[in-house]
């Protein structure tokens, strides 16, 4: 193989398994056979390394492993949940200031908008859409990492989800003209869809996609066993 | 779902039959003798006609010295060769003797078929 490239797939590894390993493992690259299956073998490997490492995080990894087994509660349930919060919190500033830079003037913050202010308000929208999956991936990962059992994982994820699924941002006009609006937020089940109230829904679809690299990684792990 | 007369049958798909357990054939490789990464993977086709990936083989070699089943020697220019520790050879032959365990029992329910 290319040394170049044989240096480039080396470097996908984590710092303290390439402080350890790299030298060889380019060595090896260099005098075996290349191609796209070998170079897809090395990728996949080293994403895993990133995800479960052996190299280098065992000390980090046994304190953390400790909180896991001490408080799953703060691990798995208030954490995530501070996070949302500040996650929620920060959208909520994005859309207020948001208004008060790009729509002055106007009664609410939810109307069609151009130019950079898109990106603004995008930003916004990302955290306040994406923070209940990001978050649940998060809390996926580590009790996949530390090989945790799943009661405190899942009750961190059907809370996120709950939450995330029917919280509902509300913007209130200013009371005088000139005047400042307000961004509140509160969680509510909003009308139902065919008798599903449509924040059990969207909590179903969170929960479901946060719990679908877990299904997946467990899948994985129970082929690969048998 | 597939019988075994068609496992038995089906000689055209070159992955039926091989092993595929990437530490226990990295430990089974190294019964032998020291080896470096590419020698591994060459023994290792021929031992079961698996070929690892590097990805894969390192992958397994990380594992296995973490837990203390293997030990890098000291190298030998670019290349690193590994030794088995008594404790690998401890545990290569318990799943060993687990594996002929149960390909004996599984032939035996086999020939009854």
């Amino acid at each position: 193989m290319n040394p170049r490239l044989a240096h480039l797939l080396a470097c996908l590894y984590p710092p303290p398994w390439r402080e350890r390993y790299a030298a060889e493992f380019e060595a090896l690259l260099q005098t075996g056979r290349g191609g796209l299956r070998v170079s897809a073998n090395v990728v996949w490997a080293a994403l895993h390394e990133r995800i479960f490492p052996t190299a280098g995080l065992r000390t980090e990894r046994g304190q953390f492993q400790s909180w896991c087994v001490r408080a799953p509660w703060a691990v798995f349930g208030l954490a995530p949940l501070f996070l949302l919060g500040g996650a929620y919190f920060v959208a909520c500033l994005v859309l207020w200031s948001g208004w008060k830079i790009f729509l002055p003037g106007t009664n609410t913050p939810f109307v069609p908008i151009d130019g950079f202010a898109v990106f603004y308000f995008g930003f916004g929208r990302f955290l306040y859409y994406g923070a209940p999956i990001l978050i649940g991936w998060g809390i996926g990962l580590i009790a996949a990492r530390q090989r945790y059992n799943a009661i405190w994982p899942t009750v961190g994820l059907v809370l996120i989800a709950l939450i995330g699924g029917t919280s509902q941002v509300h913007a209130s006009g200013p009371a005088v003209p000139g005047g400042v609006g307000r961004i509140s937020m509160d969680l509510a089940l909003g009308p139902s869809v065919q008798g599903i109230p449509h924040g059990l829904f969207h909590a179903l679809v969170i929960l479901s996609v946060t719990m679908l690299p877990c299904v997946i990684w467990r899948l994985q792990k129970t082929y690969s066993l048998s | 779902m597939r019988s075994t007369r068609n496992v038995v049958l089906d000689k055209e798909d070159p992955r039926l039959g091989h092993y595929s357990d990437p530490p226990m054939l990295v430990l089974a490789s190294l019964a032998d003798g020291p080896k470096h990464g590419h020698t591994m993977i060459e023994d290792i086709v021929r031992l079961c006609g698996t070929r690892l990936g590097p990805g894969t083989l390192y992958g397994a070699i990380a594992r296995l010295e973490q837990q203390g089943w293997i030990e890098p020697l000291p190298p030998e220019e670019r290349r690193q060769p590994y030794r088995i520790t008594a404790e690998g050879v401890r545990v290569l032959r318990a799943r060993l003797t687990t594996l002929r365990q149960f390909s004996k029992a599984g032939l035996r329910r086999l020939e009854a078929l």
